[in-house]
């Protein structure tokens, strides 16, 4: 067997790190296209009409049912395929990260809309009624008492999403994107499958400290902002 | 017949129980009064060793027990003479109203599956819920749920059956139904302990009352005598400000 | 646009004959996770002193670790490690000749095993202690209580949880063709790369893949009112 060399991972992480901010900032485009995407599906669950409703959960079901990498597949493979032969329009040379993007927004949205609806339906009625009592239209309403109380409801699940994303998104470099994993495998393939292992624990203990960090801080902002605590102050 | 003595009871720094000793006799119904973390729950739970004393002795028939060094097998002893009634009722959520009864019968007693049915039938019979059998606790009222619990209880046929506040977490409309069944049990003779809030009902079917307060007995005796005519200031106070809100029909 | 069908109905049907190693890898990951993940979360439940740090470490690493990274390193690991093992101990079996959905079975007990030992954890401790307690006083012992009483209830309680991790064992299984497992994805990739039909073939991927899932859902829903029946409020006559 080939020596295990756990001293290489160090390097190899260093090596990698640089692409970290591939990761994110797909991460964080994905996070804000799929916020507004699921914000227009959340609200057509609890306000629209039938159809509308029925579509809209619809959709996310099929989501929820889909893996990652073949909606990635089908967003790669299909959709310069479907712009050329419509709107004879060629993204075949589009970078690599705009599919990723609008596959994880696809699929963030679906997530993210279904924790929108949750939170939203769970405060109560009387926040709404006691501030439209006191001459608040109806988005001051929204905007001042119900969204703030509904985004600290949120706040776990949409914690939760967001790792989901981040590990998921490590399967862009399937269609080629240069992320952690991609620059991963482009030293793996450089030096023709030697050192794989490390490379990979590598690559793993990154995303391990991302992880690790998304949790602190998700709950340090959930202490910061749970009601109890601002009872307190 | 159960004797306790010196019992001692600490969680971590707070001393529950400094030192009790009761004793009770067959047919006896000793009721122990006292306010909330006086340690008579403690005391209660104590006997059947839900809680484990610190230290202490217990005398149930001829087994002697100390709590200090007490094993698995004794405990089971004390546990197949004795019944419990929760506060909060218990019953198995997942089982009927009748597997309730059967289940301690079966698993607890080896009772054959067909006359534990029987035994179980006749147990919900007594506390008047004949048509209840096949209902999960879910499906069934506060004061149903716990006549269920006494169902348990006596089904197992033990020398003492142990209340913990029966009614405590009853709709004040629920209280009577199940405060009747214990009434009808002490009628029969049953040995009886009961902690409770319900002075009114303690005075009635008592044979002995405790009067408890910071981790020790303050003052026991005959219940006409605890009621009307308590020695002890403490005792006084306590049935001073708890007498006038117990009024209630049963 | 245009697509293929007759190619798409073809493929659909090619798909399903990989059905098996899909579920199967799901099976046996639930299967043989389950009773090490109740171990586990009893473990923690228990707070037993050296096994605390150990499996807290292993569910974050689970939790934080992609899947894809983990088949990777696993994949990496396991062939030559098992090799080196086996020469050592003078077997003289050819680890090499193992089929590889072996390593996916390994994987996916692992990355399962974590899930369910929160969801276990978390599901038992939200039974009443009074359960056990309303055990204990009539004779009970504690495994029959455990068999009888607490685990049928906790069990109702995982359902749901159990039913996302099937879903997404199900779904994670699309990455084992990593490992030259012909599961159903890797089915479709070959199909698609044939011609290049790539659309046409993941939109049946995709078709099956909701198929496998709403089957699943569907037969939780069964359990959940079956096993929950005594959850459900009747109003009493």
């Amino acid at each position: 067997m080939r020596p295990f060399e756990p001293h290489l991972i160090p390097d190899f992480m260093l090596d990698i790190l640089p692409y970290l901010s591939v990761t994110l900032g797909v991460t964080l485009a994905t996070v804000i296209f799929g916020c507004v995407l699921g914000g227009i599906i959340a609200y057509l669950k609890l306000y629209g009409n039938k159809l509308q409703r029925l579509l809209a959960n619809a959709y996310t079901y099929s989501m929820r049912c889909t893996p990652s990498i073949i909606l990635l597949f089908i967003v790669f493979y299909g959709l310069p395929k479907f712009l050329i032969e419509m709107f004879d329009y060629d993204i075949n040379d589009f970078n690599r990260a705009f599919f990723v993007i609008i596959t994880f927004t696809l699929l963030f949205a679906a997530n993210i809309s279904e924790i929108m609806r949750a939170a939203y339906i769970a405060v109560d009625r009387g926040q709404y009624e006691a501030a439209v009592s006191v001459g608040m239209s109806s988005w001051q309403a929204h905007y001042r008492i119900v969204f703030p109380q509904a985004a600290v409801i949120a706040l776990p699940n949409f914690g939760n999403s967001l790792l989901n994303l981040l590990k998921e998104g490590s399967l862009a470099y399937t269609v080629g994107l240069v992320d952690l994993l991609g620059a991963g495998e482009l030293i793996v393939a450089r030096a023709y499958g030697a050192s794989a292992l490390e490379v990979y624990i590598a690559v793993g203990l990154i995303y391990y400290g991302i992880a690790v960090a998304l949790e602190k801080i998700c709950l340090h902002l959930e202490e910061r902002f749970s009601p109890q605590k601002i009872v307190k102050v | 017949m159960l004797k306790v003595t010196n019992i001692k009871k600490a969680f971590k720094d707070n001393k529950v129980l400094k030192g009790v000793d009761i004793e009770v006799n067959k047919g006896d119904v000793v009721v122990i009064l006292g306010v909330s973390g006086s340690g008579k729950t403690t005391l209660l739970r104590c006997i059947n060793f839900l809680e484990k004393a610190d230290s202490g002795q217990l005398d149930f028939d001829e087994q002697h027990i100390d709590y200090a060094k007490v094993t698995d097998k004794e405990i089971n002893a004390i546990r197949k003479k004795t019944a419990f009634v929760f506060q909060n009722y218990n019953l198995f959520n997942n089982k009927t109203a009748l597997e309730n009864v059967t289940e301690g019968l079966i698993y607890g007693r080896n009772v054959p599956q067909s006359e534990a049915v029987s035994l179980a039938k006749k147990a919900l019979d007594k506390v008047g819920l004949s048509e209840r059998y096949d209902y999960y606790p879910s499906q069934l009222s506060g004061g149903q749920q716990q006549r269920v619990g006494i169902a348990r209880a006596i089904a197992i046929e033990p020398e003492v059956i142990l209340f913990d506040e029966p009614t405590s977490a009853l709709d004040p409309e629920l209280i009577g139904e199940v405060l009747g069944v214990i009434k009808k049990l002490a009628e029969e003779g049953k040995t009886m302990v009961i902690v409770t809030h319900e002075m009114q009902f303690a005075k009635e079917v008592a044979t002995h009352a405790i009067f408890m307060d910071d981790g020790v007995i303050v003052e026991q005796g005959k219940p006409e005598k605890i009621f009307t005519n308590p020695e002890e200031e403490r005792t006084r106070k306590f049935l001073r400000r708890i007498l006038p809100e117990s009024e209630y029909i049963i | 646009m245009e697509l293929n069908y007759e190619f798409m109905a073809d493929t659909f049907f090619k798909l399903f004959h990989a059905l098996p190693v899909t579920l199967s890898i799901t099976f046996v990951a639930l299967l043989a996770a389950t009773p090490i993940a109740f171990l586990l979360a009893l473990a923690r439940i228990k707070k037993i002193k050296y096994l605390q740090l150990p499996i807290k470490l292993y569910i974050s690493l689970v939790r934080g670790v992609p899947m894809i990274v983990q088949i990777l390193v696993i994949y990496s690991l396991l062939p030559s490690l098992l090799n080196y093992l086996f020469k050592e101990l003078n077997i003289s079996y050819n680890i090499f000749d193992l089929n590889t959905i072996w390593y996916a079975y390994i994987i996916f007990t692992l990355s399962t095993c974590a899930m369910l030992t929160e969801v276990f954890r978390s599901a038992l401790q939200s039974i009443d202690r009074g359960q056990l307690e309303a055990g204990y006083s009539v004779g009970m012992s504690t495994w029959r209580i455990y068999l009888r009483i607490i685990i049928p209830q906790a069990l109702v309680v995982a359902l749901p949880s159990l039913c996302n991790i099937t879903v997404s064992i199900i779904k994670n299984t699309s990455l084992v063709f990593m490992m030259a497992v012909k599961d159903i994805t890797a089915v479709g990739k070959i199909a698609a790369s044939y011609g290049y039909n790539y659309i046409e073939a993941y939109i049946d991927v995709f078709v099956v893949y909701i198929i496998i899932c709403s089957v699943v859902q569907i037969l939780f829903n069964v359990l959940e009112k079956s096993f929950g029946r005594f959850r459900q409020r009747v109003l009493s006559n």
